[in-house]
């Protein structure tokens, strides 16, 4: 028996009062916290006689340490933290700024250079940058300037009162893998907040419990998303300078795929690579990871990763849908930044400006909600206000179409997005629909059964160790570590549609889109005849917390909930 | 009882490790956590404070940032900590960690040291033992009991093989702890906010430097091993082959 974890019930939970409580500490969170510490510092200032405290804003964030969940590409536009730390060059984690970029449309063996790089993915100026170290120095900030980061926490629970949220409750510790509290078991806080700001990133759990419980997402523009695989490499000096990036699109997925690499040179000798997939593929078998490593397989890449050496793995989900798919951000007592509320640039492969610049808006909103003593929707709706008056709408409504714009492969994608370019983002027709892309999944017996060139990509990667590798043993080296004893916590609430009819249906995808292993279909005696049958395996020691699981199953019946606080990926200079 | 608890950082146990350019140690960017019998060395120590009153002190002898392990040991609920910050003390042998420790609590009068069995990294197990005989007190190592007597301490410790051994010793003592001798606590948020207004003291290596000596013992190199691995194919009718075999088991490979 899976025993799934659910906060326990009947225990006296301890309480704590805040004035903010923001959940999840990545740049959006905590740029969030380092601008309210900014407003009120600059408000105690002015008004010694009404100072503010700082005392009772709190962030929580699951990972042991700041940083460690955090893996992006990653490509940082300074815009927003030019706006937030004007000196922030001289002393953040920067590894190099942009100096020459390419674009390559990959066929099988061979490649084509574009010609010249679109406008869009010009990134001279940018910087190349560690987001787990990045995100490592504005923890420090944001602690220096007084406000009190709970690592190793999570907010499982979103606690509400009639209409509004209150705050959250935080993980329970200690309880063994049938549900029942050990003997050092601490139950989880409510942490009661007048505002509450939800920077989970990309899926996030609690997000989800206020997108589904306010309906957030407009039904016709829903939320699309994308799994990104990285390794971090060592390479010999001389390949890939430094700053220097290349993009790819085509092999290994196909035409009717979406998805696409990046390379970044981070040293002369590290390199950042990776490679997205969109989670609205058909064929169930695909498999992002595999299609990762066969795409260094490709001449090209074997070439640049030769004699080079894996030092890091991992994976994380981000949301493609732009503009239109972003669901309402603030209602009363909570605000939505982040990649939690969609603020990402799919056309730029780049949110981590727009996270921050989001994260910024939402501590003035909340800001003010405290002087006011009033963080009622009307008030917290001057966030919305915000956003629209920001460069944030100037930067994504252009863009809203464009990933849409992919829905029937990328052909006609490359001509949409290029007549969009054209049009200020207009399509020729009205505003493109989206639905989520799990509903393009078709059942394996409907699929052509030779595979239309897929084969590369579908199943389970073997890995040779040396330039490939299979999940787990990439997963040994996303350092992740989770307390074994403990209930599983991705809440399945209907194992048998698993062991049965997605089995015939779908041909049970977990196994394959999930990058770290954690699904597994395991022959076990069977329950009425002696014949084996197939049973749902979950080894939930292996999860690095991308939320694709959540995301991409087609009978939606996973939910991620956070684990143990401080279990997860080590994700150390990706 | 007035307790120390002498902590220290490691790597993380299951990070991947390079050896630095010098060959000497390893490579820096790697994640720290707190060695784990010292964990459990803290844990008794709270539950003994929590039993029969006093006062649990943390001390570390390390670089800056392994004060992140006096601030979960603050969280999990020491009083203070004391924190001796240079990044030699990273690589100083055990005598000079134990000198620097016992200059850093000459001034104060503690009941009982706890420390950690041995550190996750170097695997010395002298500290401990080394800080006893410079403060002239008794010493019980691996143990995995404490119960307070009326003259002192109760311990049990670990042996070979399954075998424990009981034994008595007065205070003030020194004692390296196993891990399990408990079962470690979780910290709080309101343990880690209050944690946060709880005493650090700093302390230089200026402050302790004529107490320490000359550090006697350095790594010179550290290297991975080269896997040597030979096949050698015998030749020969079966006879022959297990000749040459029985002949190699004996005189090369030494096994039989
Ligand atoms: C593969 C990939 C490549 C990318 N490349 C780039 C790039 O090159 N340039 C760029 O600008 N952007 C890039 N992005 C996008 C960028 O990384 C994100 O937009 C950005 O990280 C979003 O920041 P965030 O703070 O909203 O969320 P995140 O960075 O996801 O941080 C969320 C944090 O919240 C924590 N958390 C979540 N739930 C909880 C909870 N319930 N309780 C406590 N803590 C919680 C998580 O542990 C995490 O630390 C990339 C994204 C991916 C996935
Ligand atoms: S179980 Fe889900 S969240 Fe965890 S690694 Fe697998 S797909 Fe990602």
């Amino acid at each position: 028996m899976i025993h799934f974890r659910t906060p326990i019930e009947g225990v006296e939970r301890p309480r704590m009062e805040a004035d903010v409580v923001i959940v999840g500490g990545g740049p959006a969170g905590m740029a969030c916290a380092l601008r309210l510490a900014q407003l009120i510092d600059a408000h105690n200032a002015a008004h010694p006689d009404a100072a503010l405290s700082k005392e009772n804003i709190y962030l929580l964030e699951k990972s042991r340490e700041a940083g460690q969940h955090c893996l992006s590409g990653a490509l940082l536009d300074p815009r927003s933290m030019r706006e937030l730390l004007p000196s922030f060059e001289k002393e953040a984690p920067i590894d190099g700024e942009c100096t020459k970029e390419s674009i390559y449309y990959l066929t099988r063996t061979g490649k084509r250079r574009f010609p010249f790089t679109p406008p869009p993915m010009r990134d001279h100026g940018n910087y190349v940058i560690s987001i787990n170290k990045f995100v490592k120095w504005m923890a420090e900030k944001v602690e220096a300037a007084g406000i009190t980061v709970f690592t190793g926490f999570a907010a499982s629970e979103v606690l509400f009162d009639g209409d509004a949220v209150i705050g959250v409750q935080t993980d329970d510790k200690g309880i063994d893998k049938n549900g029942q509290p050990k003997a050092n078991f601490e139950p989880g806080y409510n942490l009661h907040a007048k505002v509450t700001v939800f920077c989970e990133g990309a899926r996030g759990s609690c997000t989800k419990q206020l997108v589904e419980r306010y309906r957030l997402e407009d039904p016709k523009h829903a939320q699309v998303y994308g799994v990104g695989i990285k390794e971090l490499w060592e390479i010999p000096t001389g390949r890939i300078a430094k700053g220097e990036i290349i993009y790819t699109l085509g092999y290994p997925l196909t035409t009717k795929e979406y998805g696409g690499a990046w390379i970044y040179g981070m040293r002369d000798s590290l390199l950042s690579v990776g490679y997205v997939t969109g989670l609205d593929y058909e064929d169930p078998r695909t498999d992002p990871h595999h299609a990762f490593q066969s795409f260094k397989e490709h001449p090209v890449l074997r070439g640049i990763l030769k004699d080079g050496k894996m030092i890091r793995y991992g994976a994380k989900s981000l949301p493609y849908g732009g503009w239109n798919s972003m669901p309402r951000l603030f209602g009363h007592g909570w605000m939505l930044a982040g990649d939690s509320a969609g603020f990402l640039n799919s056309q730029r492969l780049k949110g981590i400006h727009l996270a921050i610049k989001s994260g910024m808006l939402a501590a003035e909103t909340a800001f003010d909600a405290l002087l006011a003593g009033d963080a009622s929707a009307p008030e917290l709706a001057t966030y919305k206000a915000r956003v629209d008056a920001s460069w944030i709408r100037e930067e994504l409504y252009p863009v809203r179409n464009f990933h849409q714009a992919f829905e029937h492969g990328l052909w006609q994608g490359m001509a949409k997005a290029g007549l969009q370019h054209v049009m200020g983002g207009a399509n020729l027709g009205p505003d493109s629909k989206a639905h989520p892309g799990y509903e393009n999944m078709r059942h394996v017996n409907a699929l052509n059964p030779f595979r239309e060139g897929r084969m590369q990509f579908l199943g389970a990667a073997k890995g040779d160790r040396k330039l490939t590798f299979d999940k787990l043993t990439d997963v040994y080296y996303s350092g992740t570590r989770h307390e074994d004893d403990q209930p599983t916590h991705l809440v399945i609430a209907d194992l048998s549609i698993c062991n049965d009819r997605c089995t015939k249906e779908f041909g049970n995808p977990c196994q394959f889109f999930c990058p770290a292993a954690v699904y597994e279909m395991v022959e076990e005696a069977g329950e009425k005849s002696s014949a084996p049958e197939k049973k749902l395996h979950i080894s939930f020691a292996n999860c690095v917390h991308c939320k694709t699981c959540d995301i991409q199953d087609p009978y939606q019946i996973i939910t991620w909930v956070p684990p143990e606080g401080g279990g997860g990926p080590n994700y150390d200079g990706m | 009882m007035k307790i120390l608890v002498c902590m220290k950082q490691v790597p993380q146990k299951d990070a991947p490790l390079k050896l630095n350019e010098a060959g000497t140690w390893i490579r820096e960017d790697v994640s720290y956590e707190v060695n784990e019998p010292d964990a459990y060395a803290l844990e008794e120590a709270l539950r003994q404070k929590e039993k029969h009153g006093g006062e649990v002190v943390v001390v570390t002898a390390g670089p800056a940032r392994a004060q992140q392990v006096l601030r979960e040991a603050l969280a999990k609920g020491a009083d203070r900590a004391i924190h001796l910050v240079d990044d030699s003390f990273a690589t100083i042998d055990p005598v000079s960690t134990a000198r620097a420790i016992a200059a850093a609590i000459e001034s104060e009068s503690f009941d009982v040291v706890l420390t950690g069995l041995q550190s996750d990294d170097f695997g010395f197990a002298q500290t401990g033992v080394l800080l006893a005989e410079l403060l002239g007190w008794p010493h019980g190592t691996i143990i995995i009991g404490i119960e307070k007597t009326e003259t002192g301490l109760r311990l049990k410790r670990e042996l070979e093989a399954g075998h424990y051994q009981w034994m008595d010793i007065p205070l003030p003592c020194v004692l390296t702890i196993q891990s399990g001798i408990n079962k470690l606590r979780y910290a709080t948020l309101i343990g880690i906010k209050q944690a946060r207004n709880k005493p650090v003291k700093q302390m230089t290596l200026a402050d302790v430097a004529d107490k320490l000596g000359t550090n006697l013992q350095t790594i010179e190199r550290l290297y991975i091993p080269v896997k040597q691995k030979k096949t050698e194919m015998l030749q020969g009718s079966s006879a022959e082959i297990a000749k040459k075999l029985v002949d190699k088991l004996r005189n090369e490979a030494r096994v039989i």
